[in-house]
């Protein structure tokens, strides 16, 4: 029951904020998401779960009840914890409570509408993360567009509605697809099925027949490369894999800071991890024939998303568009198909969480106290606001994969998974990939140098004085996470592997 | 006797009658009398049917037909009433603001 | 000395606590955090010294400490599960190098009391945590026990290098230093990190001794004679390490990515002191060093080291001479004498580069520091053409400053003599057999002849003449703090050479050959990372001219005559009261060595020139193809829709009839598939 308390807390909380008084709305919303950051804690430190959710694995937090029958199939309210979501489900509640404190300082309007919205997307976000049955993980999965347009909508820049509309609709789109391919999974497995659980389709894919039926005419093999790619490319949308990325920047540029760091910091994240949940367990045979044409995507993700990153003069935009190069890291980790691969994608979701986080609280203070985003508008900002601009290097050195932050581990991870992968040429993939790396120092020490470093000199008409504590505390607690992750892994690296095995195992566990 | 096929033909005519009313008249009134006569060809069909089949289903359904028909026309008047206040007139043609 | 070892990891534990306590409390605190990282280097100092006392006694320390993590993964051979940890590894290179890394470091502190704090900087909070975390980082590099680890540590020297060469922030040209710096070493390490994932995944394992090491698994696996990723070992074996080399190219300056150290300058001259002799730049050298038996097994990667070093010494010298900056000079110095390092470890003089990589350490930190002092006699001005006259009125500084210039040029018998006459004969024995190390060790020689040249003038133009500035007649008085540090350093300068008197003992024939003992293991070793051990591995044939005392006396003969020849050079043209230039005696070939051969044009060309105006194509192509398609999309579908929504005319008549079409296109419809006609 605990996970259902996690839900309603949020769900409840925000319609408490809602009605709450603006003046109020910020700190009691801060109040409200303590609770739920406190009740994931307290099932991090009491997770009892072993395996794959979808694949056999022993649930921890697990319910389940009948809900509609719908015609041959049930749909039921089936929620559970393993080794992956449970981290995924930490990183939505923390940062949305740092993200709730962020937000004082930007937000003077509508407050009890926005910190309501907040709260309403933290549930869903959360039901994302812990929905083992496909109906209802849909419908969080929708619900999560709606709040974030709104967020974007009424509170973001001067291009807010152009920005909303375009993240909505092209989301949705994808959503679309992914919905048909999923039912057109179902019923190509037939009588194999009764149930819309993830895990009953993942064990009758995995370990039954697979697909059977002929349906519209299609082949079982051709029905399962089709729904494979119809799925990837729904997902790939939310991720953003490069070419469907371009929704990305324009949301965040126009999104308010808080809404950015949970685009960022967990948005994006659903993307990947319906990419392994879906794609990466069900569908094992498939994952081997696209190998080369995912791996040659996710390269390019990466070095494209960089070079886009290196040309923009915008400080959200780089981020934005870095955000692209390091979910490619997850792609290739994904498609690696090896432990330290997959389970490195998994760590570089969270890892990813905490430092795009960072960096968007980051610019959000700068941006506080300048009004402007363009690095050709600032310099020497770290002479005025040297404890912000301090966590702002600390942050860009977590993105580039300093060594003792969690951004290193992740992504070493991912590229020794990736270099001892079974396709063909997967060294070469990853020393492509590893590219990465060096062009992410250049983009961003380039962005350090022009705006934080140099003589102070600032192109807007504010007075720039240093960022209250309220502010910096959230930077420095996620500070402090990245660098607990990067020294000790383990910490949810085991049981990130622990959950990944069986995916590997191609289910005997 | 007469065979239910009358029945038909004459609630086809009063039907087309009405039918052709909607499409060519202008004048709100007449269009409402015009659904008017379109729902009572319906009535018949029921009632012919009816008495056919010999079970008074149809019949009770003529029933709740004038009913809805007595209510659709008080609503039909009221809209009517507003078209005329906001128009000066009770041409159909002429109020096409909410289109889009 | 049981229990030694167990106090080792507090070795880089003291400047980390020295990190955090500045970074937080430094503000507060007297002398800014100076205290609190003079303390901790102190200890470290200390601790360092235990342990090499312990390796003399014969002991030795190999312990994996913590496990980071983890996992399953299939490698190419060995086991099928790998773990990533964080362990101390203490043989005697370690022991000895960790001696030099804290002494140097704790010199640096306290040179800094006279060269910061005395002079009113401000942000020493910050320098003082950024010198702590420098030391901390190279310290746990040097006795990581692992490829990973010391990976990992060598990254955060760059990080600290970034902060502290970007001390000061406030000017344009020290963030543009920081940046290059951190760039071009990264880029190194890109290959490096590619090298690493590519040994655990060949080899399972990233430990550097033992029998579980990578190259013993390396070892085993050319005399196997089987095929790795698709290679022969061997050829498998040469590439991983060509990899892992660029890291070490890039950290240690080497041609083509030396081009940041010049640059790094920017730094206060402390900072340089520390990077230059023991921390960043020594730390590639290191590693070569470090899995030395790992290059062993690849002559081809040993030669190629051998030929960068060589040809590194000779460029970098001949850049030094042109310079007006005295910083700028010992810069250009660097990237030399560490291509001495790489040329002895190329040729397989294990020993030879790190008894350079020693003495290295001394004379350069001396010399920095030196020249740390005239700047702050000078008032903060770096311009040699502006200085002159100081020999006299700094006699402290002259005469250390002197005594690491001797050793830099190689003159007997100071320190740099005795090791670099050792690399130069190692490279000599195995030149005669191998054409292409006989044009490396050419290149080195050659290059001795410049670093006479340009340290002599270096030497005469400073402190030699009549002052040539205000500054120079009336200089600024330096205290004690700067004082202790040269002296000490520079005692070390004189005598370093004692460790390992190779010439001496070949030609007496007497065993005064110390640190090849101490490389061995005699007094105390782990057996696979001895110079014995890398010397069974070697694949090179070594020549002599007519007898090895012969070849020992013309290796050292040409040696000092070129070093002398340089070093009167400069007298000759120099040590004027009032010398002039003479830089239009060398015509174009001045300019093209004042512009460094060029190579920043081009490396900056390649950044800006070429991938800058790729990443604007490429934004370019993202905001009109790909994101153009997106808004086509919505275009198209809200143009098609602005077309159908006509229907809708709001005539409800209209709609009625539509609805009727509607109606009868369906009977129609039925009418024509249901067979109805």
């Amino acid at each position: 029951m605990m996970i259902e308390a996690l839900i309603a807390v949020a769900l409840i909380g925000a319609l408490v904020t809602f009605v709450a008084p603006n003046r109020v709305a910020g700190k009691l919303a801060f109040a409200i998401s303590l609770v739920p950051a406190a009740i994931s804690l307290w099932l991090f430190a009491t997770f009892d779960g072993s395996g794959n959710a979808l694949l056999e694995g022993t649930l921890a937090f697990e319910s389940q009840y009948e809900w509609i029958q719908l015609g041959e199939y049930s749909i039921s309210w089936f929620v559970g914890l393993d080794g992956i979501s449970l981290p995924l489900v930490v990183l939505t509640t923390v940062l949305t409570s740092l993200a709730i404190m962020s937000s004082w300082t930007p937000i003077d309007e509508r407050e009890s509408q926005f910190y309501g919205l907040v709260l309403f997307i933290e549930a869903n976000l959360i039901g994302v993360f812990v929905a083992l049955d496909f109906f209802l993980w849909f419908i969080f999965w929708e619900a999560v567009l709606i709040p974030m347009y709104l967020l974007i909508g009424v509170w973001g820049g001067p291009r807010r509605k152009y920005a909303a509309i375009k993240f909505f609709v092209y989301t949705n789109v994808a959503s679309l697809l992914m919905f048909g391919a999923f039912i057109a999974l179902v019923f190509g497995l037939g009588d194999a099925v009764t149930s819309f659980a993830l895990p009953e389709v993942a064990d009758a894919m995995v370990n039954g027949e697979g697909i059977q039926q002929t349906l519209f005419g299609l082949e079982p093999t051709t029905l399962a490369s089709l729904v494979f790619v119809a799925m990837f490319i729904g997902f790939a949308v939310k991720v953003p894999v490069v070419p469907f990325h371009t929704w990305l920047p324009d949301a965040h540029v126009e999104a308010p800071t808080p809404a950015s760091v949970l685009l960022a910091g967990v948005l994006l994240k659903m993307g990947t991890y319906a990419l392994l949940r879906f794609n990466f367990t069900m569908f094992p045979e498939q994952v081997e024939t696209y190998a080369i044409p995912i791996a040659a995507i996710a390269v390019i993700s990466v070095i494209y998303g960089a070079m886009l990153a290196l040309a923009q003069t915008d400080l959200k935009r780089i981020v934005a568009y870095s955000s692209v190069s390091s979910m490619g890291y997850v792609i290739l980790g994904l498609i690696a198909y090896t432990q330290f691969g997959v389970g490195g994608a998994t760590f570089q979701m969270v890892s990813h969480g905490l430092i795009s986080g960072l960096m968007f609280m980051a610019v959000g203070v700068i941006y506080n106290a300048t009004h402007t985003r363009l690095v050709t508008d600032m310099s020497g900002m770290a002479d005025r606001m040297p404890v912000a601009v301090g966590i702002l290097i600390a942050g860009a050195f977590g993105y580039m994969g300093l060594p003792l932050m969690s951004g290193f581990a992740a992504e070493y991870f991912i590229f020794f998974g990736a270099f001892g992968a079974d396709f063909d040429y997967a060294p070469i993939f990853t020393g492509l990939a590893m590219f990465g790396i060096v062009l992410v120092a250049g983009y961003l020490l380039f962005a350090l140098q022009r705006a934080v470093f140099g003589p102070y000199s600032l192109e807007t008409d504010y007075e720039v004085s240093r960022a209250p504590l309220h502010d910096l505390a959230p930077m420095f607690v996620l500070l402090g996470l990245i660098i607990a992750l990067g020294v000790a892994p383990d910490l949810i690296f085991d049981m990130i592997t622990d959950a990944v095995d069986p995916i590997l195992e191609g289910g005997d566990s | 006797m007469i065979g239910v096929e009358y029945y038909v033909l004459l609630s086809m005519a009063v039907f087309c009658i009405g039918l052709v009313g909607v499409l060519t008249r202008r004048n709100a009134l007449t269009f409402l009398m015009s659904v008017e006569l379109m729902l009572n060809a319906a009535n018949i069909n029921l009632i012919a049917f009816a008495f056919y089949h010999g079970n008074l289903t149809g019949q009770v359904f003529a029933l709740f037909t004038m009913a809805l028909a007595a209510a659709e026309v008080a609503v039909g008047l009221g809209i009517i009433l507003v078209l005329y206040r906001n128009f000066r007139d009770v041409d159909v043609t002429v109020p096409t603001t909410m289109r889009w | 000395m049981e229990g030694a070892f167990s106090y080792a990891p507090a070795i880089a534990a003291f400047p980390l606590v020295a990190f955090v306590v500045a970074l937080v409390f430094g503000k507060w605190m007297p002398k800014k955090g100076a205290i609190a990282g003079i303390a901790a280097t102190g200890a470290s100092l200390v601790f360092s010294l235990w342990m090499l006392a312990a390796v003399a006694s014969g002991e030795t320390y190999h312990e994996t400490l913590y496990e980071w993590t983890a996992g399953e993964a299939a490698s190419e051979i060995g086991a099928d599960t790998i773990g990533f940890s964080f362990g101390i590894l203490i043989d005697p290179l370690a022991a000895l190098m960790l001696v030099i890394v804290s002494l140097v470091a704790f010199l640096v502190h306290v040179f800094s009391l006279g060269y910061m704090n005395a002079e009113g900087e401000t942000g020493l909070p910050r320098y003082y945590a950024g010198l702590g975390l420098f030391t901390f980082s190279m310290l746990s590099f040097v006795y990581a026990d692992n490829l990973l680890m010391a990976f990992m540590f060598f990254e955060l020297v760059g990080l600290c290098s970034f902060l502290l060469i970007g001390f000061w922030f406030r000017t344009r040209s020290a963030p543009s230093a920081a940046k290059k710096a951190f760039l071009v070493t990264r880029f190194g390490d890109y290959f490096f990190l590619l090298g690493v994932v590519a040994i655990a995944a060949t080899f399972g394992t990233l430990q550097f001794a033992g029998d579980e090491s990578f190259v013993a698994a390396a070892e085993a696996a050319i005399d196997d004679g089987g095929q790795l990723f698709g290679f022969d070992a061997e050829t498998w074996v040469t590439i991983t390490g060509l990899l892992v080399l660029g890291g070490v190219i890039g950290k240690s300056a080497q041609f083509p990515l030396h081009t940041w150290l010049p640059d790094a300058m920017e730094g206060p001259t402390t900072v340089s002191a520390l990077i230059h002799a023991a921390t960043m730049v020594a730390a590639g050298v290191y590693l070569v060093a470090r899995m030395f038996g790992y290059y062993a097994l690849s002559p081809t990667t040993l030669a190629i080291i051998a030929f960068i070093g060589g040809f590194t010494a000779l460029f970098a010298a001949t850049m030094g001479v042109v310079k007006d900056d005295v910083k700028q000079v010992l810069a250009y110095s660097t990237i030399s004498q560490y291509g001495y390092m790489m040329l002895g470890l190329g040729v397989g003089g294990y020993v030879a580069g790190v008894f350079h990589l020693m003495n290295h350490a001394f004379f350069k930190a001396l010399l920095f520091l030196g020249a740390g002092a005239v700047i702050v006699l000078m008032h903060h001005e770096q311009n040699m053409w502006k200085m002159g006259g100081l020999k006299d009125k700094a006699p402290v500084t002259y005469y250390t400053f002197l005594a690491g210039a001797l050793a830099l040029a190689g003159i007997i018998p100071f320190s740099g003599f005795w090791s670099k006459d050792e690399i130069l004969y190692d490279a000599l024995i195995v030149g005669l057999e191998e054409p292409l190390i006989m044009a490396a060790y050419a290149m080195g020689l050659l290059a001795v002849f410049f670093t006479g040249f340009y340290t002599f003038r270096m030497v005469f133009l400073t402190f030699h003449g009549e002052p040539r500035s205000e500054a120079a007649e009336d200089p600024h008085p330096v205290g004690w703090s700067i004082k202790l540090p040269l002296i000490v350093l520079g005692i070390l300068a004189v005598v370093a050479g004692i460790a390992n008197l190779a010439p001496v003992a070949k030609l007496a024939n007497v065993d005064i050959t110390f640190l090849e003992h101490w490389l061995d293991g005699e007094y105390g070793g782990i057996d696979e990372v001895t110079y014995s051990a890398y010397s069974e591995l070697l694949a090179y044939e070594t020549g002599v001219i007519s007898s090895e005392q012969v070849t020992v006396l013309i290796a050292a003969g040409l040696s000092l005559l070129l070093a002398f020849s340089g070093a009167g050079l400069a007298w000759k043209l120099y040590s004027d009261p009032e010398p002039t230039a003479h830089k239009e005696r060398l015509g174009s070939a001045g300019t093209v060595v004042e512009d460094n051969y060029y190579q920043d044009e081009y490396q900056v060309w390649l950044a800006e020139g070429v991938t800058l105006p790729l990443a604007r194509v490429a934004d370019r192509f993202d905001q009109t193809v790909i994101d153009g398609t997106v808004n086509g999309v919505s275009t198209a579908s809200l143009f098609g829709s602005s077309w159908v929504k006509r229907i809708q005319t709001g005539i409800v008549t209209n709609y009625a009839a539509l609805l009727i079409a509607g109606f009868i296109a369906l009977l129609l419809g039925l009418g024509v598939y249901g067979g109805w006609f």
